[in-house]
């Protein structure tokens, strides 16, 4: 008789894949809430220190997949930023600055006056920084929203992520200083990862549409070859310990700014695009546990509120001057609350430092797990609001 | 409500609305940006008018009244640059074109005011696959019957505009092989077409407006969707069946040739008008659309069959006298580079052969409109 434990441990990812996207599809028609949302209860409740069906997520391959589909998010993301917007419009920029700046200054406060250790403070606070990519394309991409607030949490969410992973990798390179005292390994670690990552992924900005100009590829569906060099690429920062987020991020906006000849792409990598964000949301909701978020519950509901209101207030202060409504930049500003799911892709890289930052960070696994879930209904309520989604009872 | 009564206008002035693009410049798709732009051109003093369309991905301008080529160019240069700037701030392509070279009609929104929803319940999927963008022509009339006169006598001259502002080869991401597909949307409307033969303002307004008003059909002048059609309130008479030219320029050189065009055929240098004249109308309305500048025409008087272009060429230069008048001289050297070198429609055909992709065309489109031509 074969041994069941392993047969069962095999089965358990593509079970619970099953079970989200079923989740998700009835609970998205009954209720009207994200599909992501659910995605994430439905990982966290079948996680291993909760319900147990997932066995601890260490597997390489799954991290791998997870990586890739958030890969395939930011690169879709990179495509639709126009880094000439902050040329017509620096209001734009300056609105960045100030909610992630205020966001950055804020969390740490609260993080100190929480008695936080120095260094995981200002974690905290470079992670508190960013929106999550995934979860503002995916509801975007969901109600099929399109304006103004639409299009500015998508530029502020790309921008914050950029900022957050700088700030982080400095952070990192801080704390690697710290404890090892060499210079030269904390700045390896920190710009010069960043840096050669972003620049992995400009060159195949390059060299993709260059490829597809070579093909002919006039009017051909370019869908297919921007996947697989998304998965290139992010087997090779992953492999080689270089960071995934920028250089797909780097990769979509080349591809946009560089572009040799236009090409259509399917939005979302259509099917692949589903399936790898249903894996996304489970993995990454699976890596939380209760006893965890228990402990950071306190400080997390301060926390989110402060972040909460310093991204409305940052938004709104600079809506008038920047073009739109005081209406639209507050929804603006709120529809920025989810909380970025690569916190957790970012802190999984650093274990290999042996930064066992999951484990200081209690408050962070609450905090994450409230806003994979809230963040996303936040979101689509402001786009609802702003009345950018297409009014289901028109003909 | 029964017709309201003809207002008098100074007699040849001219006033132009142009319906135009508001695009995404991440994939050069359509986008809902017309309530947005309208906040923030509500706030910039644009000059002339802007008003909402029936989908959110198309926004409307007005000039004031003009009497000259001069005036009128300049107020559109400057609504242009306005509404460029305004797209700037906001992340949105402005261009123009008769139709989105491949936008999905299914994925547009009914900008939210009660008559859009209106029609958009009546008519259903044609008012959203009616995202097509015009540009008409207001002439001022002296009277009523001024007006009616005017516009069956220019039944003759439709396919040149038809022909020199075509900017819709391309529909739901295919060539039509049309140089104006935008037109046969229209088309789709059933009252579309041509005015009923009636000289006179009394006759319209009891024999037509007032028979019509009573089957139910109709409540305003607003339902019909004619090719040329009189507009008593504001004492004019509207050509609408040229497409929005890529450029403000080419705009009022239309507008220019419209307006000498009826100063000339005032003098009554032609035969008057008659029923029979629309026999041949369909046809060489569906040449122009169909072939542009290279199609042929059947003159509605003597039936002869005569190119389309030479027709232009001809009338071009018969009107200079008329145009000088109303310093409308660079108009027709305009329209007569357009007719040598080709219209919109070959422009955006080029771009397509040039740079392999219907998004590309419409990048070109929003420089163009931008930048503006001689």
């Amino acid at each position: 008789m074969p041994d069941l434990l392993p047969i069962i441990s095999d089965l358990a990812w593509p079970f619970a894949l099953a079970i989200a996207w079923i989740a998700g599809e009835f609970g998205h028609r009954w209720t009207g809430l994200p599909r992501i949302s659910i995605y994430g209860l439905v990982g966290f409740l079948l996680a291993d220190t909760q319900a147990g069906l997932l066995p601890r997520t260490d597997s390489v391959s799954i991290m791998l997949l997870a990586n890739i589909a958030f890969g395939l998010i930011l690169f879709e993301l990179g495509y639709r930023i126009n880094l000439r917007w902050l040329r017509t419009n620096p209001w734009l920029g300056v609105t960045s600055l100030v909610e992630a700046g205020g966001t950055f200054a804020a969390v740490y406060l609260v993080a100190q006056r929480f008695g936080m250790p120095f260094i995981s403070s200002l974690l905290l606070s470079s992670l508190a920084m960013a929106t999550s990519p995934a979860g503002v394309l995916r509801v975007v991409n969901e109600q099929r929203s399109s304006g103004q607030v639409t299009e500015r949490i998508l530029h502020l969410s790309a921008f914050n992520c950029v900022l957050t992973v700088f700030t982080f990798k400095v952070v990192v390179g801080l704390w690697v200083f710290q404890s090892t005292g060499d210079v030269l390994h904390a700045l390896w670690n920190s710009l010069i990862v960043l840096l050669v990552s972003a620049a992995i992924g400009g060159l195949f900005g390059l060299a993709v549409p260059g490829l597809l100009k070579k093909l002919g590829n006039s009017g051909r569906d370019a869908t297919v070859a921007f996947a697989i060099a998304v998965i290139i690429l992010v087997a090779l920062t992953h492999t080689l310990k270089f960071s995934p987020v920028p250089a797909a991020l780097a990769f979509g906006l080349m591809a946009r700014h560089r572009r040799v000849a236009l090409s259509q792409a399917q939005q979302n990598f259509g099917a692949l695009g589903n399936l790898l964000t249903v894996l996304l949301f489970v993995f990454m909701a699976a890596t939380l546990e209760w006893p965890m978020v228990m402990a950071g519950a306190g400080l997390a509901l301060a926390l989110m509120a402060v972040r909460f209101a310093v991204k409305t207030a940052g938004v709104v202060a600079f809506a008038r001057v920047s073009g739109i409504t005081w209406r639209k930049g507050l929804l603006t500003g709120m529809a920025l609350t989810p909380l970025s799911a690569f916190v957790i892709l970012l802190l999984e890289q650093t274990r290999h430092l042996g930064i066992g930052l999951m484990d200081e960070l209690a408050a962070l696994a609450a905090i994450t797990l409230l806003l994979e879930v809230i963040g996303p209904i936040v979101t689509q309520w402001a786009l609802v609001l702003s009345k950018e989604v297409p009014d289901t009872t028109e003909t | 409500m029964p017709l309201e009564p003809f207002k008098t206008s100074d007699a040849l002035t001219l006033g132009v609305e142009l319906e135009l693009q508001l695009v995404n410049l991440s994939n050069f798709d359509l986008t809902d940006a017309s309530s947005d732009m309208l906040h923030l051109l509500r706030r910039a003093s644009l000059p002339g008018n802007v008003t909402p369309e029936v989908t959110e991905s198309m926004i409307e301008i007005n000039t004031d009244i003009h009497t000259n080529h001069t005036e009128l160019l300049e107020q559109l240069q400057r609504i242009r640059d306005t509404l460029v700037r305004a797209g700037d701030t906001l992340n949105v392509g402005v261009c123009g074109g008769g139709t989105h070279p491949f936008q999905h009609w299914p994925e547009r929104k009914i900008f939210a005011k009660p008559r859009f929803k209106e029609v958009s319940a009546i008519y259903g999927y044609l008012i959203k696959q009616f995202t097509v963008f015009g540009q008409h022509i207001h002439v001022g009339c002296a009277s009523g019957d001024e007006a009616l006169f005017l516009l069956h006598a220019l039944n003759r001259y439709v396919p040149h505009f038809i022909a020199l502002s075509a900017s819709s080869p391309y529909f739901q991401g295919i060539d039509t092989q049309f140089n104006s597909a935008r037109l046969n949307s229209v088309f789709a409307f059933p009252l579309s077409g041509r005015a009923p033969f009636l000289l006179r303002w009394a006759d319209f307004e009891n024999m037509y407006f007032a028979k019509m008003e009573s089957t139910g059909i109709v409540k305003s002048m607003k339902d019909f969707y004619w090719d040329i059609r009189p507009k008593p309130e504001f004492g004019t008479i509207e050509l609408r069946v040229c497409d929005t030219p890529l450029t403000v320029e080419r705009a009022a050189a239309l507008a220019c040739y419209l307006q000498a065009l009826c100063q000339y055929l005032l003098t009554q240098a032609e035969a008057p008008p008659t029923e029979d004249d629309y026999l041949v109308y369909n046809y060489n309305r569906f040449q122009a659309c169909r072939f542009g500048l290279d199609g042929s025409l059947v003159h509605p008087k003597t039936h002869e069959t005569i190119s389309l272009r030479e027709d232009i060429l001809t009338t071009l230069r018969k009107m200079e006298p008329y145009a000088e008048m109303m310093a409308g001289q660079p108009a027709l050297e305009h329209l007569y580079r357009t007719a040598h070198e080709g219209s919109d429609a070959s422009y955006l055909r080029q771009q397509y052969v040039e740079r392999g992709s219907t998004e590309s065309m419409v990048d070109a489109a929003i420089h163009r409109f931008r930048d503006g031509c001689p």
